[in-house]
């Protein structure tokens, strides 16, 4: 059973808010210019940076210069660590279940006997 | 008599199973509550159960140590919250025998951090129909969630956040 990613509270940070999952929304069908990014939102465009800022430092999203235009693009794997705390759970209860089951049809068997 | 919770599970935070097994729902208590038969099941292979301890009343000792596949052992102390017989039994490890705050420790376990459990037993037909709910505290969930003070759209959110990654 393996602990958890440290940086698991970071990327639940990031997504706690709904600017940010749009962008991360907006992000998956390709990447784009924070101009761009930023037109559908009523904010000011620092504001808007630093949503970004979030997003970027725990790694959901990666971003790079050409010229004047600053282009992000979306970084799948922190919300798969994020994602798979949730699987990791589930499926370690389900085994669990799967066994209890198996072990009380058993212990029916036994007391048939 | 003083009515039970009703529980309602939080799709952000907890996790609901809820299965139908063909024997009689007494067979399931015991298996949950009997140390020497939980340990044969409790913990999913290759972990093991190797130590069981268990006090059924509210407040009494819930304790399972487990061994991994390498040797590697972890202690889980909690205590139980509520305890009927053959129909409801509630475990938690957010607080240790005698109700007393857990605090850090509930997370060193196989960590998993601070949960409740909750488990339903129901007579259906000539079997049971069983519900168990793993109520998480997540902190980085729960502390975010209020702290942002946003209610509702988390949990659809992140599935369709991970839809649409899967069909990158």
């Amino acid at each position: 059973m393996p602990k958890q990613s440290p940086n698991l509270d970071r990327v639940f940070y990031a997504l706690a808010d709904p600017t940010r999952r749009a962008v991360l929304a907006r992000l998956s069908a390709g990447p784009a210019a924070v101009t761009q990014l930023a037109e559908p939102f009523d904010m000011a465009l620092p504001s808007f940076s630093q949503h970004l800022k979030v997003l970027e430092n725990c790694g959901l999203i990666r971003s790079r210069k050409e010229g004047r235009v600053r282009t992000v693009e979306l970084a799948p794997k922190p919300l798969q660590a994020a994602e798979n705390w949730m699987v990791e759970q589930r499926g370690m209860w389900e085994r669990r279940l799967d066994q209890l089951d198996a072990f009380v049809l058993q212990m029916k068997k036994e007391q048939k006997r | 008599m003083i009515r039970s919770h009703d529980h309602q599970p939080d799709p952000k935070l907890d996790l609901v199973f809820e299965r139908y097994v063909d024997v009689p729902r007494e067979l399931v208590w015991q298996a949950w509550t009997q140390p020497d038969l939980l340990k044969q099941w409790f913990c999913p292979k290759p972990w093991q159960t190797i130590d069981c301890e268990i006090d059924l009343r509210p407040g009494g000792i819930f304790r399972t140590k487990m061994r991994g596949p390498e040797g590697e052992e972890f202690n889980n102390i909690g205590c139980y919250l509520e305890a009927i017989e053959n129909e409801k039994l509630v475990w938690t490890n957010a607080l240790l025998p005698g109700f007393r705050p857990a605090g850090d420790v509930a997370s060193e376990g196989c960590g998993v951090g601070p949960f409740a459990a909750v488990i339903t037993l129901k007579t259906t037909g000539k079997g049971t129909q069983y519900k168990v709910i793993a109520m998480h505290a997540d902190e980085a969930n729960r502390k975010h969630h209020y702290e942002m003070g946003f209610e509702e759209g988390w949990g659809k959110a992140f599935e369709q956040l991970v839809e649409l990654m899967k069909n990158r």
